[in-house]
């Protein structure tokens, strides 16, 4: 019996301390590439006019598929923002999914449109369409609206490739505000690709809670008023400048933000779209195509764009945050689980042999033994005499490991995109890596241990996302 | 940018093994205790005839010893010490009192409080590190903030030379003056490298207005300031961003007394320095600036391509017949001369258009029909429908595509049977386009269709009739 308490005491102590230990150096090594990747990125695209190839006329076309749910206050200020992207070959749809709002009559309104005779396959399995909507008004005629009955976000995005006629499909959350160049940044890999075809390609998503927002463009960048929306900040630019860059430098990146993503259409209907069964549906694509690719032994890459393309607005409040972690945690496992075949299998390359488990041990698995240490370690100090001294040692490294990366990453943002111009921003954000680990973290691994629970338990909906509203209260449901 | 790419790698680096030298100096030999009290005594009483005295004795030591492991010394020391009176000849004791007193006189001292009970180098490492991340912290918090000033500051410098700068240029070049009477004060702005440096950009970005006399004014004042050789020293840089730089402002003030060097960055690994170098030798080789294209082994990527384009327009360029690159063995070329024959609309080279619909690659194929049918070349029409039968889906897609471009009535039988025998969807409503598009004829053969009960065209027909959606 001794033994076995003896070995459970080294496995927990030691496995812990250990898989800390590895996910701070893969953290450091992937801030380190990703600074490296930055620098050429930068450097390289200093030389670039993206003006001078607006009319140009041998850019790719992309169809911008836009999903809307229950979105009727701003959904008119956001089509029109969509329709003034600075780009000459592209058409806008957008899906109602069987919202139960205004949203589909705004938009007729707005926007003169009349249900046309339109003729497609449904390539991609998706809900019922009721009926393709053009306008009247010529000067709309890049824009088409679907209405279809509800069937989630993804349905909705397969409805939209299904009605689609360019070879790029760029899917964007119909509530985000581009940046006005963004779909000439995204379309620059695909025009660049060589030996390798890209497959795909994601970019910096950045917070708008706070900003100002004039005919659906941001007017002035804030930084949030509020601590949850702050801290997101960090946690957006570590996890986009400090993480995804290096990824897709190593061409290991797994997932492309359902807030923004450019695909090749052809590859996307050939692995058949988005899945419905999942509640991360991004990521899962990305993993899906990947896997085609490697199966059909082409080269290809998915590339990620570091310029700040989509500003959105991010839960400022737990209850809400902590239902969009919730569903982050089960996608993730979903997608995990549904290509587990992948687990350091070489034929998949990087993506099998590094991408994989890295997500497997360290976005799954980490908050789980966090959880469990936590639990060890209360059970420890009822009933047993943990050595204090030592954990506080412990403690002081972990604590000051995440502050010093949060520096980090506010100096990333710093030196690459500068975009919070105010001095006490910078330090208000500092402040908030300070705070970030002591108030924020515990309520993360919190919400990451109830996704698990809500997975296991069989729980497989999107969950109600009440949001402010750039310009007043706002609620998106799906 | 000061402390990217490289620059961070090697901080981490320097800072990481020079920082824990320093704290592996400053910190004391052991800050752990190597035994614990239970492992001291233990020791010493192996060595100390084992001696029993009564429980008083036993009672003060054991309270010297919590005091001991709680740290609290001086208390420890007491207990210790009346025990000593008890027991005199205990080494362990004497061992705790020495401890003791060692402790209070070193300064370092403080670490010994805590009881890690973990080697010696974990407890070191974990410290160090620590304090390294505290310090960097810092440090990185202190570069924020002076970058942002040195930023702002340099920038402000910046504005105000550029807005000063143009004014003098402006005033030079609509001047009635001699061309080669530089006034002294643009001559005293040429003598710093910093001013030379805005002087240029400020230089190149007027050029890109400014067109005949007065461009050429600007020029012969870019040489006699002698900026152009700041420019070709640029272009032998090692480093790629400032070669690149260098390219740009050659090509932009017409200078060709580098372009050997940049000829030989043609084939350079970097992609931007083989594109940078591409685009100026279009503008500065003249008579051959596409010479390049012939010995081209890398991809010339779309982006590549439509630079190259984009350079043709914006400097009015003079454009070559592409056709004599539609046998080169690079495919991205023969890709890019198909695009230039179509953008350009090169009618002499049909004929050689001909030759590459019989192209083994798909992808060349399929340009060359998407070509033909944007060029309207109506005598390819029976080639395109003979190549139907055997083409890839895109391949055929592209060739209705091209019907619907030149609308033919003798394609009429054809564009019906793709309709009828084609299962996709999309060729289907192409086929139907194509129809549509021969005027009367066409219409009448599809209100014929959508009558018909031999299959439901219905829904096709009625997409293709609706002139709302195309």
């Amino acid at each position: 019996m001794d033994f076995v308490v003896d070995l459970i005491q080294f496995v927990v102590n030691h496995f812990i301390f250990l898989l800390t230990i590895i996910l701070f150096t893969v953290y450091v090594l992937l801030a380190v590439v990703s600074a490296v990747a930055l620098h050429w990125y930068l450097r390289k695209n200093s030389y670039v006019d993206y003006n001078s190839i607006i009319l140009a006329p041998l850019t790719p076309s992309v169809s911008i598929i836009a999903p809307a749910y229950n979105e009727e206050k701003f959904i008119v200020d956001n089509i029109r923002g969509l329709l003034s992207l600075y780009y000459n070959n592209f058409e806008v749809i957008v899906v109602n999914d069987g919202s139960k709002d205004k949203t589909f009559a705004k938009i007729i309104e707005a926007y003169d449109l009349e249900k046309v005779n339109y003729y497609f396959d449904y390539q991609i399995p998706c809900e019922r369409i009721r009926g393709v909507y053009k306008s009247k008004n010529r000067s709309f005629k890049r824009l088409t609206v679907i209405d279809k009955v509800n069937g989630g976000k993804s349905d909705a995005l397969n409805a939209g490739i299904n009605i689609s006629k360019n070879e790029l499909i760029c899917s964007i959350d119909v509530d985000s505000i581009m940046e006005a160049d963004a779909l000439l940044k995204m379309v620059k890999p695909f025009m660049e690709q060589t030996d390798k075809k890209v497959i795909g390609t994601g970019g910096v998503i950045r917070i708008a809670n706070s900003c100002e927002i004039e005919g659906g463009q941001i007017a002035r960048i804030r930084l949030p008023d509020k601590f949850l929306p702050r801290v997101q900040v960090l946690e957006y630019t570590r996890a986009f400048l400090m993480a995804r860059m290096a990824w897709g430098k190593m061409n290991g990146l797994l997932i492309i933000s359902g807030a923004l993503g450019m695909f090749d259409k052809e590859i996307v209907i050939k692995c058949g779209g988005y899945s419905t069964s999942t509640v991360g549906e991004d990521m899962e694509l990305v993993v899906r195509m990947r896997r085609y690719m490697a199966k059909q032994k082409e080269k290809y890459k998915v590339v990620y764009i570091p310029d700040p393309l989509v500003w959105t607005e991010v839960p400022s409040t737990i209850k809400v945050l902590g239902r969009q972690r919730n569903r982050w945690t089960r996608g993730t496992i979903e997608t995990l689980i549904m290509h587990k075949s992948l687990m350091f299998n070489p034929k998949y390359g990087i993506l099998g042999m590094l991408s994989y488990p890295f997500w497997m041990l360290f976005e799954w698995f980490a908050p789980v033994v966090e959880s469990i240490g936590i639990i060890y370690f209360i059970i420890l100090a009822v009933f047993g005499q943990p050595n204090w001294s030592f954990f506080f040692l412990l403690l002081a490294f972990v604590y000051t490991f995440a502050i010093s990366m949060s520096t980090w990453a506010v100096l990333f943002e710093e030196m690459t995109f500068h975009k919070y111009k105010q001095k006490r921003e910078v330090l208000k954000l500092i402040l908030t890596g300070i705070l970030e680990p002591i108030f924020f973290h515990p309520l993360t691994v919190y919400w990451s241990m109830r996704g698990n629970i809500d997975y296991l338990r069989g729980i497989r909906s999107w969950g109600k996302m009440d949001r402010e509203g750039f310009q007043g209260k706002r609620v998106y449901k799906h | 940018m000061i402390v990217w790419g490289r620059y961070t790698c090697l901080y981490l680096v320097v800072s990481l093994f020079g920082f824990y030298e320093l704290t592996a100096r400053a910190l004391p030999d052991s800050i752990v205790r190597k035994d614990s009290i239970q492992e001291t005594r233990a020791k010493v009483e192996q060595e100390e005839p084992k001696q029993f005295f009564d429980a008083t004795y036993e009672r003060l030591l054991d309270k010297a010893d919590r005091s001991y492991r709680l740290g609290m010394y001086k208390r420890a020391g007491k207990f210790y010490k009346e025990a000593a009176v008890i027991n005199p000849s205990s080494k362990f004791i004497q061992f705790r009192l020495r401890e003791i007193e060692n402790r209070n006189n070193d300064l370092r001292s403080v670490l010994f409080y805590f009881d890690f009970k973990k080697p010696d180098v974990l407890i070191k490492s974990l410290i160090f590190l620590v304090i390294y991340f505290i310090v960097s912290m810092l440090i990185i918090l202190v570069i924020i903030l002076t970058h942002r000033n040195k930023m702002e500051s340099v920038e402000k410098k910046k504005q105000i030379l550029r807005e000063k700068y143009q004014n003098l240029l402006v005033d030079f070049l609509f001047s009635t003056e001699n061309a080669s009477n530089v006034p002294a004060e643009i001559k005293k702005i040429a003598m710093s490298p910093f001013n030379r440096k805005i002087l240029i950009d400020q230089m190149i970005d007027l050029s890109i207005n400014l067109s005949g006399e007065t461009k050429d004014r600007l020029r012969r004042l870019f040489f006699a300031l002698r900026l152009e050789k700041d420019s070709i020293q640029k272009v032998y840089s090692r480093k790629w961003h400032i070669k690149v730089k260098g390219f740009h402002e050659l090509a932009f003030m017409d200078i060709v007394e580098a372009n050997d060097q940049i000829i030989k960055c043609l084939h350079s690994k970097n992609n931007i320095v083989r594109m940078e170098a591409q685009l100026a030798m279009v503008k500065l080789g003249h008579s051959d600036s596409f010479g390049f294209l012939d010995h081209l082994r890398k991809p010339f990527t779309l982006w590549e391509q439509l630079t190259v384009y984009e350079t043709i327009m914006f400097h009015n360029l003079p454009i070559p017949r592409f056709d004599k690159w539609l046998y080169s063995k690079n495919k991205t070329v023969i890709l890019f001369a198909l695009r230039m024959i179509e953008v350009f609309k090169q009618r002499e080279s049909y004929s050689n258009l001909f030759w590459m619909l019989v192209n083994e690659d798909p992808d060349i194929r399929n340009m060359t029909i998407k070509t033909i049918g944007n060029l309207k070349i109506r005598d390819a029409l029976p080639h395109l429908k003979r190549l139907y039968k055997n083409e890839t889906y895109e391949n055929c897609l592209a060739i209705i595509q091209a019907f619907i471009k030149m609308p033919d009535e003798s394609m009429l039988n054809f564009l019906k049977l793709v309709i009828d025998k084609e299962e996709d969807v999309q060729l289907q409503i192409e086929a139907a386009m194509a129809i549509y598009t021969m005027g009367e004829t066409g219409i009448n053969a599809l209100q014929k269709m959508i009558e018909s009960d031999y299959k439901n065209y219905q829904i096709i027909i009625k997409h293709v009739l609706d002139k709302r959606i195309t």
